[in-house]
């Protein structure tokens, strides 16, 4: 009896500890977003305040009024006022043109990768067999590789400076690899499926949007989030493509609050919670079909 | 309305997997495709099917030529293998899939669903999703699936073998009775010959995309046609001696350690045969009778193996050489392994192969 009781208590020592070292990596590592969310919340006059607060002493919402408003970083009273020449009056067409580009991007890569993969699962013709491998081959190359080609064809194709570029830049990149996981995906749904809603009466097309792409939701959700987690967070094509300061998506946009030795750290801040709280609230809604998604495609391809 | 197979030919590149193949299946009749894996059979019920495209032949649905009408427009049914549920749907969803795509009207599915979940009493599972139901149940589902729309004519793809043995038993009888009840055409594929025996008004027996045979249960097994088919047919499967021709003191087949006569249903056909003449000969195991150890008449076997099956004994015999041979005898007979037991073979119970063609010798 004692000894169980002892085994017990060593149990519940055990788990206390492990709790402890767990709550502390995780701390470890929000604390960078906790960090953030913090200075972003803070007036100008707190940011470099000695000792640094993680709780900020006067929550302010100053930063974020400055982005959303667009304040006038250079202004100088007294001087004549030139609309839009300071960066954070152009935070929201950057966050538009992020959306934008984030949007379009997907939508193709999403759309042209389902199809590509119900007709390499489902038809038969002479390459479907290796035409997927081809096209990880083709991921498989660093961006930074083609980032002067595509520039050259983006040139050619008067697209420079346009969100047409980093749409099909974008598309270039994230596209072999959605359509190597929707290929895996749909090689592990069975095809009696399809056929008995073919001996039912169903046209194949409504097979394909009733039968199919319901069960390839999870497969198409991982597609969409890899798909968008490339164009979000893309800065080298955005930098490489467009010149002028309002066409850039935020990833570049925010870099102009560095301004040479000066950071302007409670706007940088700011940008950082609000670009980055879009994606993660849509993680947090299809984590479940994201872990799916990819743990079928795998297990099954 | 007939269904009717004109030299059908089906070819994957060079592989033959269906060979010119001519069928017949009358209005109502259960229809059995019966043969070993990879025979074709499956193939051959896929275009009917219309899932699989036909490279020579045709097929008649009445004298309606539908080699290239779409499945959908074909009224058939098909239950497959493995029941092929939508996982998204529920069962009520599932089962009336067929009806909403022919835009019937909302109270009508629901009627008819209704009446079917009745029949195969499985009203307490519409609502729930295939994946929350048993192997059993969603076989159920898959047969209500089929028989809601009303075809004329049934396909099945092996739809018992994912069960296990017991439920395979109770669900080929209420397969049957189903049959009987809807009255429509039913073409069956399976390769238990068990499951084709007990179910089926015709059996067409199918080897390397070959017909073999296609007639009555009772006809394959009393009258094989060639030695595949008496072999696929009957468990445990039948018995065959190689032997030459004699016509000393009648038609027999010499077998070097005995002399078996033959019966009277072949006598005109080897009279005719040359003397010496290799012939195989076909026995089945319930035709054979194990006389007493201790005072063995007949041919001398050894015994060298016993099985009880239940009410049976499977006996394994060695006679002369290498002669095997398989009796099955009731399981109150006192045989025991190492025992010297004689063999008779009934006589008008045997069967007679040529070894070259395989096809079976009888008037």
């Amino acid at each position: 009896m004692r000894s169980l009781l002892q085994s017990d208590l060593l149990d519940q020592v055990r788990k206390a500890g492990l709790y402890v070292v767990l709550l502390f990596v995780t701390f470890l590592i929000c604390f960078p977003l906790l960090w953030s969310l913090s200075t972003s919340l803070k007036p100008s006059t707190e940011i470099f305040a000695t000792p640094p607060t993680l709780f900020p002493s006067e929550y302010s919402l100053e930063q974020y009024k400055s982005l959303i408003y667009g304040k006038d970083m250079y202004f100088v009273p007294g001087t004549t006022y030139r609309p839009k020449t300071s960066p954070p009056q152009h935070f929201l067409s950057w966050f538009a043109n992020s959306i934008i580009v984030t949007f379009g991007s997907t939508l193709i890569s999403v759309v042209v990768s389902t199809l590509a993969a119900y007709s390499l699962t489902r038809f038969r013709y002479w390459g479907r067999r290796f035409i997927p491998y081809f096209s990880l081959l083709g991921y498989m190359v660093p961006s930074i590789i083609l980032v002067f080609p595509l520039f050259l064809v983006m040139v050619k194709l008067g697209l420079t400076n346009n969100l047409w570029s980093l749409v099909l830049g974008y598309v270039s990149i994230s596209l072999p690899f959605c359509m190597w996981l929707m290929w895996a995906f749909f090689r592990g749904i069975p095809i009696e499926l399809e056929e008995a809603a073919l001996i039912d009466g169903a046209s194949r097309f409504r097979v394909f949007y009733e039968i199919v792409l319901p069960m390839a939701a999870p497969g198409i959700i991982a597609a969409a989030i890899f798909s968008m987690i490339v164009a979000w967070n893309d800065y080298l094509f955005a930098r490489i493509f467009i010149n002028s300061i309002q066409k850039l998506p935020l990833t570049v946009g925010v870099m102009h609050f560095f301004e040479g030795v000066h950071v302007n750290w409670g706007l940088m801040m700011a940008s950082a919670v609000m670009m980055t709280l879009p994606l993660a609230f849509l993680f947090m809604v299809v984590q479940r079909h994201l872990v799916a998604g990819f743990g079928a495609g795998a297990v099954k391809g | 309305m007939d269904v009717r197979l004109e030299k059908v030919t089906k070819a994957f590149g060079s592989v033959v997997a269906v060979n010119d193949i001519d069928l017949t299946i009358r209005e109502k009749e259960f229809v059995t495709l019966l043969g070993p894996s990879g025979c074709g059979k499956t193939t051959l019920l896929r275009m009917i099917a219309g899932l699989e495209k036909v490279s020579g032949g045709s097929i008649y649905f009445g004298d309606r030529l539908v080699n290239n009408v779409r499945p959908g427009d074909r009224d058939v049914a098909m239950v497959f293998q493995n029941y092929a549920l939508y996982p998204h749907f529920n069962v009520a969803r599932n089962i009336g899939y067929g009806l909403k795509v022919r835009k019937t009207p909302k109270a009508e599915i629901e009627r008819r669903v209704c009446e079917v979940a009745r029949i195969l009493e499985i009203e307490n599972l519409l609502k729930r999703k295939p994946r929350q139901l048993s192997g059993g149940q969603r076989q159920r589902v898959a047969l209500g699936r089929a028989i809601v729309r009303k075809p004329f004519l049934f396909l099945m793809d092996e739809p018992l073998s994912n069960l296990d043995a017991k439920l395979r038993v109770t669900m080929r009888s209420e397969l049957k009775r189903f049959h009987i009840k809807l009255g429509a055409t039913t073409i069956y594929v399976t390769h238990d010959q068990l499951e084709a025996m007990t179910m089926s008004d015709k059996i067409a027996v199918i080897d390397a995309g070959v017909l073999q045979q296609f007639t009555t249960p009772q006809e394959i097994y009393n009258r094989p046609a060639n030695m595949f088919v008496a072999g696929f047919i009957g468990s445990p499967p039948m018995n065959f001696l190689a032997g030459t021709l004699s016509h000393e003191n009648g038609p027999a087949l010499d077998f070097g350690f005995t002399r078996q006569p033959l019966p009277a249903a072949v006598h005109s056909v080897v009279r005719d045969l040359p003397r010496g003449k290799k012939l195989i000969l076909g026995v089945r195991p319930q035709d054979i009778t194990l006389t007493n150890p201790a005072r063995p008449e007949g041919l001398p076997a050894k015994v060298w193996l016993v099985e009880l099956v239940g009410s049976e004994k499977l006996v394994d015999l060695s006679c002369g050489d290498d002669v095997k041979l398989m009796a099955e005898v009731k399981a109150e007979e006192d045989i025991a392994v190492e025992q010297t037991v004689g063999v008779r073979l009934n006589p008008e119970r045997l069967h007679l192969f040529d070894p070259e063609t395989g096809r079976s010798l009888r008037d």
